[in-house]
């Protein structure tokens, strides 16, 4: 607290009311009651209040507390900020998407390790060339 | 220092459609509030209030509790978004455009008389300084704090004191006629 908050005379309740009016709820906390002790003891002090209330007045007949419009809220959070998918959405995507290059690989790779077909395909071609012999020993 | 917004701005930024409603519930008002004692202009201080909060849903995600609390930073944004217009504004041939102009249409003579009053202070307000009126518009209509105000303004308090004092003393001057009017009682309405 500065000096000049620590004492009130005129010339300091003057200007806090030129700054303030005549309201000392909207006085600095630490001048409130000091500023109301100084004015019901001072006949000057209480007409410069007195006159500071007139014109806190007329600034008051300009005061429009009217409601804002009904769908100014609506429109204002349409545009809020919006939920992230869940992070399960984002697994479970991720999770599909390996199980299909497991699948690619597996089947590839499989491919590559399968058996070369035999050059001699005599076997399966004898069996269905000889029903007869079989006829024959019957 | 402790932001009572930290909680719900990290969960709106993570899409919690709660937290950003109960942003919205705690804050709209205020930033309506402060763009319309700067801009006089209902419609105008909604599009204010919009692009804040656009603003706001695009810092959310990323938002760190640092120097200035979440609701300080929200004035900030809003009193610039206001100063740019007010500088747009400027740049146009009409001084008086966007000024709130009482109703022409026939009224009851109190209501008549209370909107001829709005306007003259509206008009007076707009005359002010930017910084002038921004700080009457924080202290005196929003019932901010002192401190609040200043950090807002990015001043020190003895610096918004200043602003405030220069600035009603400009309006006294400006609506002398209007004291007149209160003082003259509703009884005689002129």
């Amino acid at each position: 607290m500065t000096k000049k908050e620590e004492s009130m005379d005129r010339e300091r309740f003057a200007n806090l009311l030129d700054a303030y009016g005549a309201d000392f709820r909207r006085w600095p906390a630490q001048m409130r009651a000091e500023a109301a002790v100084f004015a019901a003891q001072n006949a000057e002090a209480a007409a410069l209040v007195a006159e500071a209330h007139r014109f806190d007045a007329v600034l008051d007949s300009a005061r429009d507390d009217s409601p804002v419009s009904h769908d100014l809220a609506a429109r204002i959070l349409a545009g809020a900020p919006r939920a992230q998918r869940p992070a399960f959405d984002r697994r479970a995507l991720l999770a599909l998407a390996a199980c299909a290059v497991f699948g690619v690989v597996i089947g590839y790779g499989g491919g590559m390790l399968a058996p070369a077909p035999a050059e001699d395909d005599s076997y399966f071609s004898m069996a269905f060339e000889a029903p007869s012999a079989f006829e024959d020993e019957g | 220092m402790i932001d009572p917004d930290a909680d719900l701005v990290r969960s709106a930024g993570a899409g919690d459609q709660r937290a950003a409603e109960a942003l919205v519930r705690r804050h709209l008002p205020k930033m309506v509030g402060v763009a319309r004692r700067m801009l006089s202009d209902s419609a105008e201080a909604e599009d204010v209030a919009q692009e804040v909060f656009l603003r706001v849903w695009r810092e959310a995600p990323r938002w760190k509790p640092g120097q200035a609390k979440f609701e300080t930073w929200m004035h900030r944004v809003a009193l610039n978004l206001c100063y740019d217009r007010l500088r747009r504004r400027r740049e146009k041939t009409d001084p008086d455009a966007g000024i709130a102009v009482a109703d022409t249409r026939p009224l009851a003579s109190d209501e008549w008389l209370a909107r001829q009053r709005a306007a003259k202070v509206h008009m007076a307000l707009a005359a002010l300084p930017e910084r002038q009126r921004a700080a009457i518009a924080l202290v005196h209509f929003d019932e901010m704090s002192n401190i609040a105000a200043a950090e807002i303004l990015e001043i020190s308090v003895e610096a918004l004191e200043s602003l405030l004092a220069r600035g009603r003393r400009a309006l006294k001057a400006a609506l002398a006629d209007v004291a007149q009017d209160l003082m003259g009682g509703a009884e005689g309405g002129s």
